[in-house]
């Protein structure tokens, strides 16, 4: 897993790459947690380069998305992988998060 | 590198700097000791010779004198013919060094004494005799002796020679010209001569002390040798036929110099058969005889002294530097003594002997600061030893825990089957296989109201402990709500609130819930975020579920959870199953995938719900390969036999 912060004027893009999985979701947690906690109130998770992911690495998704609703942030995925969406789409976590197609539109959405 | 001792580096490598040191300062001390002692020799040399031709020169000078005074008398009248005898007579008696003395007058200077007259004083034994030289056997105005000193006007010293009818003894005679006047004229008149014995040269050489062995010579300005130790060579032999002989060119050179009056002292670079070695040679001419002193330095002894405290300093120096080894090696020893005990108690720690007693060492230095260190590590390793050994049995400890927790889990979901004999409309199989000790999979199934049938899937996010608590929880709860409740979305909003509330860590279950009506196959089920189960009809189609827009219970308290309705009819079978069937990956990070899962179902659509499930493990089995189970796997199946509420 790699994961690469990036802050602009109004949003921070996080990029990150390979498996999030049981062994590296506290690490995951951590870093997206570091942008959450430097009060980023727009957070785009760029997960074009995300192969896998497990249900430790969902969760971390879920405590971002709550801690950004309760601060009314947004935070926005985008450029996933099928087979990522898919995940997605049978846990229903497609309905509460913002996913979009293109790291542009997440920018600006 | 068999038990090269520190010691023996060392000495080595001491040793050497000093043997280096020694050699260029033994080098430099060599070079200039030898100079000062040519110098010295030289020097010596000089004095010497020069002491010598003083010597020589007080016993020829007032000879010299004899016959110059003489022939002014002579010159000036002084002396008549008639006194020349007795006067000649009178001065050998005086003068012991003086041999003869003659006064010969040119060829008939007194016409009536003929053609010869010298007149000749000489010593026969201990007596003065007289005679006359001249004759026609002797015509003495053709000598050299006459000859030079009337060609030249000056004085002259003869070459030696041996006076074989006399004493045999080696003289050489001094002439010089007298002149008287004839009609006021001052002309030529004769010669006189005085006949020296040079056995007091012997006597002045032999008494020259040179070295141990070395040793003088004299040569006349021909060259020809006039003493010298090896007697053969007197009178015999000169320089040059010396050279000659011995073909021995620098000492031909030597000898030309010699007879030309120069001095020097230098290195022979010639050999002599009389003294062998290298030699060195000092020499000067007499000013009055133009003769040469030659004075010979055997090398060996000159430089004797030079040699002896070579051989001095030699000793010295191996001595030292024996003294410095033995002194380097008991340093040495010292110094690692307590290393080697420290490296034998080293070896009893390695061996597991954590309370061997270490050497005491107090040598306030960084030894003792290595045993300081080693006593630490020692007490570090002893203490990390029993932490392990601690560490270790808490760990069997949770261990054996967690398989206890497990036994407890798997006890808590239903494992006899088939669990319901008596009700013949339904049949269940499932399985459960955690990843690790405790997983965060869980199914259930039971029974509301007689003829509800209630089952549910459900796969908690993460795994181990937290995971299967937060299961167990899961669990507990749909058993307590259903126990009054039959509608799924009521069950699973019901479950979702309570475990929403308060949820820090954020955990959730995936949850699928249905409940079966068994006197109308009627299912109800309601989906939260889990993988769409398989619904395989009894004539063989397979589908898979919708996928679910809910998403998993424990994550917002307020989620409005809606149910589903499907009629089932005799002998469909429902497959459930969790994330870890469809996500078993291999090595290479394949997932085994909804495809192949839906085609394993569809070959296997008339199995019995245990037969189907046995065949799905072994596929993933394949599949996997032996790779690390990373998930949870569970499955579930169900069968419908509707017909049994007909009969």
């Amino acid at each position: 897993m790699n994961v690469e912060i990036l802050a602009a004027a109004d949003y921070s893009l996080v990029t990150v790459e390979g498996r999030v999985d049981t062994t590296n979701a506290n690490e995951f947690e951590k870093s997206m947690l570091s942008v959450v906690d430097g009060g980023a109130t727009k957070i785009v998770l760029d997960c074009a380069g995300l192969n896998y992911i497990s249900s430790s690495g969902l969760r971390v998704f879920l405590i971002v998305q709550k801690k950004m609703i309760a601060i009314k942030g947004k935070f926005a995925l985008c450029c996933l992988q099928p087979e990522i969406k898919e995940i997605f789409d049978i846990s229903g976590f497609s309905s509460i998060f913002s996913i979009y197609a293109d790291k542009e539109a997440a920018i600006k959405g | 590198m068999k038990n090269r001792t520190l010691a023996a580096t060392i000495i080595r490598s001491v040793l050497l700097f000093c043997i280096g040191i020694f050699a260029v300062i033994f080098s430099i001390y060599y070079y200039y000791t030898r100079e000062t002692i040519k110098e010295t020799t030289r020097e010596n040399a000089i004095f010497l010779a020069n002491n010598t031709v003083n010597q020589i020169e007080q016993v020829l000078n007032p000879i010299e004198k004899i016959p110059d005074i003489i022939a002014r008398m002579m010159e000036s009248s002084f002396l008549t013919e008639d006194s020349l005898i007795p006067f000649l007579q009178s001065i050998l008696k005086n003068n012991k060094t003086i041999f003869a003395s003659a006064i010969a007058y040119e060829p008939s200077y007194f016409p009536e004494k003929g053609l010869y007259y010298a007149p000749y004083v000489f010593r026969q034994g201990d007596s003065i005799s007289t005679t006359s030289l001249g004759g026609e056997n002797y015509e003495y105005f053709f000598m050299d002796w006459y000859q030079i000193p009337k060609m030249t006007n000056s004085s002259y010293w003869s070459e030696p020679y041996f006076d074989e009818g006399g004493a045999n003894i080696l003289m050489t005679t001094y002439s010089t010209p007298f002149y008287t006047y004839k009609n006021g004229v001052r002309t030529f008149s004769g010669v006189v001569t005085i006949d020296v014995s040079l056995e007091f040269l012997k006597q002045i050489m032999s008494k020259l002390k040179i070295l141990d062995t070395g040793y003088a010579f004299l040569i006349s300005r021909n060259g020809v040798i006039i003493t010298h130790p090896n007697q053969k060579y007197v009178m015999n032999e000169s320089i040059f036929s010396i050279a000659k002989a011995n073909n021995q060119p620098g000492m031909r050179s030597v000898g030309r110099n010699m007879v030309q009056g120069k001095s020097n002292f230098a290195s022979a670079d010639f050999k002599s058969k009389f003294k062998s070695g290298k030699l060195w040679i000092n020499y000067i001419s007499l000013p009055s005889s133009h003769w040469s002193i030659g004075v010979i330095y055997p090398e060996s002894e000159m430089f004797a002294s030079l040699r002896k405290i070579n051989i001095i300093l030699m000793l010295l120096v191996v001595f030292g530097l024996s003294l410095l080894s033995v002194f380097i090696t008991r340093i040495i020893n010292n110094i690692t003594k307590p290393l080697k005990l420290l490296a034998s108690s080293a070896r009893l720690i390695a061996s597991g002997n954590f309370n061997v007693k270490l050497p005491e060492i107090k040598t306030h230095d960084e030894m003792e600061e290595l045993c300081d260190s080693f006593i630490y590590m020692q007490k570090e390793l002893a203490e990390y030893i029993v932490t392990l050994k601690d560490t270790t049995s808490a760990k069997e400890k949770i261990e054996s825990e967690l398989r206890i927790a497990r036994e407890i889990q798997m006890a808590m979901i239903p494992h006899i089957f088939p669990p319901f004999p008596d009700l013949p409309q339904i049949d269940v199989f499932a399985v459960l296989k955690s990843a690790k000790e405790v997983g965060g999979d869980l199914y259930d199934f039971f029974v509301i109201d007689g003829d509800k049938f209630c089952f549910a899937i459900g796969d908690v996010s993460g795994k181990g402990v937290p995971a299967s608590l937060f299961m167990a929880v899961t669990r507990t709860l749909v058993r307590s709500i259903s126990d009054k409740e039959t509608s799924p979305s009521v069950i699973v909003t019901s479950l979702n609130k309570s475990l929403s509330d308060n949820n820090e860590s954020s955990m959730f279950v995936t949850f699928f819930l249905g409940v079966l009506d068994l006197k109308t196959g009627l299912l109800k089920y309601c989906n939260a975020g889990h993988n769409p189960p398989v619904i395989i009809h009894g004539n063989g189609e397979v589908t898979m579920f919708e996928k679910t827009k809910y998403i998993p219970v424990g994550l917002f308290e307020d989620f409005d959870y809606q149910e589903i309705s499907l009629q089932l009819e005799d002998g469909d079978k429902i497959f459930l199953y969790t994330d870890g069937v469809s996500e078993a990956e291999n090595v290479d990070n394949k997932l085994f995938g909804d495809d192949t899962l839906m085609n394993i179902v569809s070959q296997n659509a008339k199995a019995t719900p245990r037969d189907l499930i046995h065949r799905m493990e072994e596929e993933i089995a394949t599949h996997v390969n032996g790779f690390t189970q990373s998930d949870d796997i569970t499955m579930m199946t169900i069968v419908y036999d509707g017909k049994h509420n007909r009969s």
